[in-house]
């Protein structure tokens, strides 16, 4: 299979000089098993070129068909829907996968069409478009693609997601904080507890439960696609976001033996020479560590070529 | 008065090596009038950058104050404002102005917004400053000291757009973003010339080549061929350019720039000024 990246910015794009090279659109990874129909995961403004480029494909005579892996809904994983090119032709189907809500994920989807903020209602979109709620845990069948995922510790809950196909396994882990400081549900948190305070003990066990779903999920992988939103000094700041850290990403990435590590979901405000910085600085420490996976920093036209090709 | 360009694209934000020079930022226009008043028009992605720069001031110790005018809610207009450094600032005052007739009707859209399982911020009243969303009586004008706003309803696909007009001191700015167009060949309404009138400069929707909106004309916008025309007709100073297409890179805005230049001097607009927005260019009346 080939991987490649479409959108790698969290929270919101950010255009500009100082973000061409990663790029600055938001999250979306293309999954292209050999010779079948792509598996896309998460869709914010990535999606729109990924788009663009699939209508030169079967998409374009409505003809083509795809399935969309949703971690969660935050907008900067869903923004990019609505600018899908083959989502507008009649014939193309699209299969959108999310975890389950408390209304009914076609609901939630059509909110982002509500005329208020977008001229075309989601019914009005021409591809035949289909909604599967997911509960943790689950495993389902996309083509020969193997699909499980696992919960992630994010505001209003994130799931992973692992796909195997091809003798070869990508896993994706965004958005999540690490499993130590907060555990993550429906709070709205305004200032950050102190980090160096015990947490009661049943909720480090459920962290460490979540933990050990993602060490498992990730277990033997060929590539691991990590939430490196922040430093780790921008997440002493910043706790009460749910997003983590390459010194995190790397222990996950160790426990789990994967052979490669993907640094994802960068900050807005991170430019490229910061990102630069970073990679050259977490190399260094894998290799000092003697550890044997690849590190990448994920950026924009990024390909990785997994198993059999 | 000062304007500064902060989001100049339409749609949906668009970042790449192809739009640096123009920006890809959705929507976000400031005003400083001379008396000191910051006036922001549309809250786009630009806002954000926007924001930031604000923090080194006033808005940074929570003594900011400023009145955000919205053209409309459509996503490129609004989607800046979860990250819009100044509202989590404590002290700070937004007076927020827009369409939907009432203001419970437009702070239930800009709510809607910040639904939980869309933000992580859950609802506005987790903003730390003072943000009070009015709505538009569409007629009457709005005064603040020395400023006067006035306002017009275009035709935008579906629905309407809001366009302001600033006066301050006999000089005059008009924000005129996502116009529809939705006749062929009809050129600017009368009233729509009227609202535009002596402006010293007129910030136009030109979203689209004539080729372009050909196929798309009930998306709701304009053409550079569509903004030269009111320019002319309304007998403005200086003419912007704003809003362009998604799709569009550096070098085509630079090509609708030279057809708008064409597209004004046919009109017999030679005298008119050209302007392309352009992310962190600031003009000044």
């Amino acid at each position: 299979m080939k991987v490649r990246f479409w959108g790698v910015r969290g929270s919101i794009p950010v255009p500009g000089r100082a973000t061409c090279r990663y790029g600055g659109n938001t999250s979306c990874v293309e999954v292209r098993p050999k010779g079948a129909a792509p598996i896309i995961i998460d869709a914010g403004t990535g999606l729109r070129r990924l788009g663009k480029s699939l209508m030169e494909e079967a998409f374009g005579d409505g003809k083509g068909k795809t399935s969309i892996l949703i971690s969660h809904t935050h907008w900067d994983h869903v923004q990019g829907l609505p600018f899908f090119a083959p989502a507008h032709r009649a014939g193309n189907e699209i299969n959108i996968f999310a975890r389950q809500r408390d209304t009914h994920l076609e609901a939630v989807f059509s909110q982002q069409h509500d005329s208020p903020y977008f001229p075309v209602p989601l019914q009005a979109m021409q591809a035949e478009m289909h909604f599967h709620e997911l509960i943790e845990g689950a495993r389902f069948d996309v083509g020969r693609a193997k699909i499980t995922c696992t919960r992630l510790n994010h505001p209003w809950v994130a799931i992973a997601y692992r796909i195997d196909v091809d003798g070869a396994a990508v896993v994706y882990c965004a958005d999540t904080a690490p499993f130590t400081d907060i555990l993550f549900g429906r709070e709205f948190m305004v200032t950050p507890p102190a980090l160096d305070e015990p947490l009661p003990i049943d909720i480090q066990e459920e962290l460490d439960r979540m933990r050990a779903g993602v060490v498992a999920l990730a277990k033997g992988a060929d590539l691991l696609i990590y939430d490196t939103q922040f430093t780790y000094d921008e997440y002493k700041l910043r706790p009460h976001w749910g997003h983590s850290h390459p010194d995190d990403a790397i222990q996950i990435a160790r426990d789990a033996n994967v052979k490669a590590l993907c640094m994802y979901h960068h900050a807005p405000t991170r430019s490229d020479d910061a990102n630069d910085v970073i990679l050259a600085k977490y190399r260094d420490v894998v290799k000092q560590s003697g550890d044997r996976f690849e590190l990448h920093m994920a950026y924009e036209g990024l390909e990785l070529a997994l198993g059999d090709e | 008065m000062k304007i500064k360009f902060w989001g100049v694209r339409g749609s949906i934000p668009a970042p790449g090596p192809d739009t640096i020079r123009y920006g890809g930022n959705t929507s976000c226009v400031s005003v400083q009038t001379a008396t000191g008043d910051l006036i922001i028009i549309d809250m786009g992605t630009g806002l954000m950058h926007l924001g930031n720069h604000l923090m080194a001031g006033a808005f940074g110790k929570g003594t900011g104050k400023a009145t955000i005018l919205l053209s409309h809610t459509h996503w490129d207009h609004i989607q800046g404002l979860g990250f819009f450094a100044p509202v989590f600032i404590s002290g700070n005052e937004f007076t927020v102005w827009g369409p939907g007739g009432s203001p419970e009707v437009l702070e239930g859209i800009l709510e809607g917004q910040m639904d939980p399982n869309f933000s992580p911020l859950q609802t506005l009243k987790n903003f730390s400053a003072t943000f009070d969303v009015r709505a538009f009586p569409h007629d009457e004008a709005l005064g603040t000291a020395g400023v006067s706003i006035t306002t017009r309803l275009h035709p935008h696909g579906g629905t309407t757009a809001l366009g302001f007009r600033i006066t301050e001191a006999g000089r005059t700015f008009v924000y005129a973003s996502d116009v529809g167009q939705p006749v062929a060949d009809a050129g600017p309404t009368a009233d729509a010339i009227d609202f535009y009138r002596g402006a010293d400069v007129l910030l136009h929707d030109t979203t689209y080549r004539p080729e372009h909106q050909a196929t798309r004309r009930n998306r709701g916008f304009s053409t550079y061929e569509d903004a030269a025309a009111a320019a002319v007709a309304a007998g403005v100073q200086r003419l912007v350019m704003f809003h362009y297409d998604q799709d569009y890179s550096d070098d085509d805005v630079d090509a609708l720039c030279a057809s708008c230049r064409e597209a004004l001097d046919v009109r017999g607009g030679k005298a008119i000024g050209l302007v392309p927005a352009r992310e962190g260019d600031e003009l000044e009346i």
